[in-house]
């Protein structure tokens, strides 16, 4: 996968909808469900068991950066658009993960030694995207100052959402992945259909680590 | 997994309500939700309700929504929605009040036609008259010794304290997933839509630390909420739940060791059409009271019946003496402190 060099200004790349966009390749990434084993509790291990979810085989993503800004694009088909938590489903999500040490087990959402940072969006966050970092199941936790925003928009059964985010992170390196242009990075993508009521680790990941290069 | 495995705490913190003296006030409930759930997002939140039974309650129907255990092994649950507790609702205050339309609109919700509220079947019940029968219920958390939702939270944000066992939750750690929601069999956690975390009794703990008892039991003007250590055995709870066996746990085959006790209700006898007596059978079915209580209700009913009795003819009962609570500070086990005459440091 590479985030192309792009002349854009940073906040039309934070619109799903500029025409920029279709000058940026996508690339789709296999999605499929997170096992039951690996949820984090006996109650949602059941859950996974027992009930439909994990059902979005592939995400298109368009990766562009202007030497300041990085953007990620991220379409993919949901029949529903879910904003809210109230009929007992959950709103639409969308993540996307980063290591923060060179590698880490995409599985587990990281481990002690081996920290992820994950930028994070949900329909009922609207433009406020959040910066979290992780290092094994159920250690989740906000990791601030990640200085990302998002755009979206959902339109006949398509959602088509950016994150954005500057480059050169402020923050910690140790809960915000630094990028730089010219280099590789690992990359990997969630995806949470409400209308499933898919939260937590119920959603749709791709199975494994992208190789993220972006252009110099 | 990070979830709390499971110890058994140090003690177990209780309540038993007697239903015999409950009327139905809310005093209980409006006690809770002025200290507790006035802020925005818990406006639908009732942590504690006394519901009419037979009735749905609130949730609606919250007893065929699942969740607890079954065989060891944890049950999938219904996650209910906003609109099946209810309530919360936002009312015309300003144009009654001062628009001027006063004389001409009724003081109602905005917005559609409620179509359930926290108590909406209050006072229905069930039967025909004039041999009809309701009872009322007062339903809070049960901070039960399995709690279905410490092991369902995947992020370890509802925990057991181990001093007096009961169930608190970490606001910074979750993150609204919810599953406490479905897993809970008795349905009184609730989702605070504006923060993103669900919420529930937590036993008054800022007052249990300054030896005030919670905000429900102390206000209860039917003095019918006895509040103590469950393992205490001087204590009231004990002796009630333990002894005299007369308060029993709700839905106990929910798997979940509720640890709130109910003295179940005597009801008047049925009548017959000719205005006599039918004592053949009681007004309140005794296989509704075993569906609510289990099969010991029976005896429970018993026990408070010949105790009554005996006390009728002048011979002494602890057991009814216990119940009738002629001190009011015997309601509250070691809680007795006045919240008026704290002295703030």
């Amino acid at each position: 996968m590479r985030a192309k060099r792009v002349d854009v200004e940073s906040k039309v790349l934070l619109d799903p909808t500029a025409s920029q966009w279709q000058d940026v390749p996508s690339e789709a990434a296999a999605m499929g469900p997170t096992p039951a084993k690996s949820q984090n509790s006996r109650y949602a291990q059941l859950w996974a068991q027992e009930r439909p979810y994990g059902k979005l085989g592939s995400l298109s993503v368009r990766s562009a950066h202007n030497g300041k800004d990085i953007a990620f694009l991220l379409e993919w088909a949901d029949p529903t658009q879910n904003l809210d938590f109230l009929d007992g489903k959950s709103p639409d999500g969308a993540g996307i993960l980063f290591t923060l040490k060179g590698d880490a087990p995409l599985a587990t959402m990281g481990s002690e030694s081996r920290p992820v940072n994950a930028w994070f969006w949900r329909a009922d966050l609207a433009e406020a995207a959040e910066n979290l970092t992780a290092s094994g199941l159920g250690t989740l936790e906000r990791a601030g100052n990640g200085q990302i925003a998002a755009g979206s928009k959902w339109d006949g059964g398509t959602w088509r959402v950016v994150l954005t985010r500057p480059l050169a992170a402020g923050g910690q390196a140790e809960h915000t992945v630094q990028l730089e242009a010219g280099k590789t990075t690992k990359v990997a993508f969630a995806v949470w259909d409400g209308d499933l009521a898919e939260r937590a680790g119920l959603k749709s990941v791709s199975q494994r680590w992208l190789d993220l290069e972006l252009e110099a | 997994m990070t979830t709390q495995s499971e110890t058994t705490p140090r003690h177990q913190l209780a309540m038993v309500f007697d239903l015999n003296k409950c009327t139905g006030c809310q005093t209980c409930s409006v006690a809770c939700k002025v200290l507790w759930t006035r802020d925005e997002g818990a406006e639908y939140q009732w942590w504690c309700m006394a519901n009419t039974l037979p009735g749905k309650g609130t949730p609606k129907d919250w007893e065929q929504m699942g969740g607890g255990y079954r065989n060891g092994d944890p049950a999938l649950g219904h996650l209910p929605t906003r609109d099946e507790f209810g309530g919360g609702w936002e009312y015309n205050y300003e144009e009654v009040y001062f628009r001027g339309k006063g004389r001409t609109v009724h003081l109602q919700p905005k917005g559609d036609a409620p179509k359930w509220g926290p108590n909406w079947d209050e006072d229905e019940g069930a039967g025909e008259y004039p041999n009809s029968y309701f009872f009322y219920l007062p339903r809070l958390c049960n901070h039960c010794t399995h709690p279905a939702c410490v092991e369902a939270c995947p992020r370890g944000a509802m925990f057991k304290r181990d001093e007096d066992g009961i169930v608190l939750r970490n606001e910074d750690r979750c993150r609204g997933y919810r599953f406490c929601m479905e897993a809970c069999p008795y349905k009184k956690i609730y989702f605070n839509h504006l923060r993103k975390v669900s919420q529930h009794c937590m036993f008054c703990f800022p007052r249990l630390e300054k030896g005030v008892a919670p905000a429900c039991a102390r206000q209860c003007p039917g003095r019918m909420l006895f509040v103590g250590y469950l393992d205490d055995p001087n204590g009231s709870i004990h002796k009630l739940v333990k002894e005299w066996e007369v308060a029993l746990p709700l839905h106990a085959e929910f798997g979940t060791g509720p640890n709130v006790f109910y003295v179940p209700p005597l009801a008047p006898p049925r009548l017959n059409p000719d205005g006599s007596f039918d004592e053949s059978t009681p007004r309140i079915p005794t296989e509704y009271l075993e569906y609510l209580f289990g099969p010991k209700v029976g005896q429970a009913l018993d026990t408070l019946t010949s105790e009554m009795e005996k006390k009728r003819r002048g011979e002494p009962s602890e057991l009814i003496d216990m119940l009738i609570v002629y001190r009011w500070q015997e309601l509250f086990g070691p809680f007795t402190q006045d919240p008026a005459e704290i002295v703030w440091k």
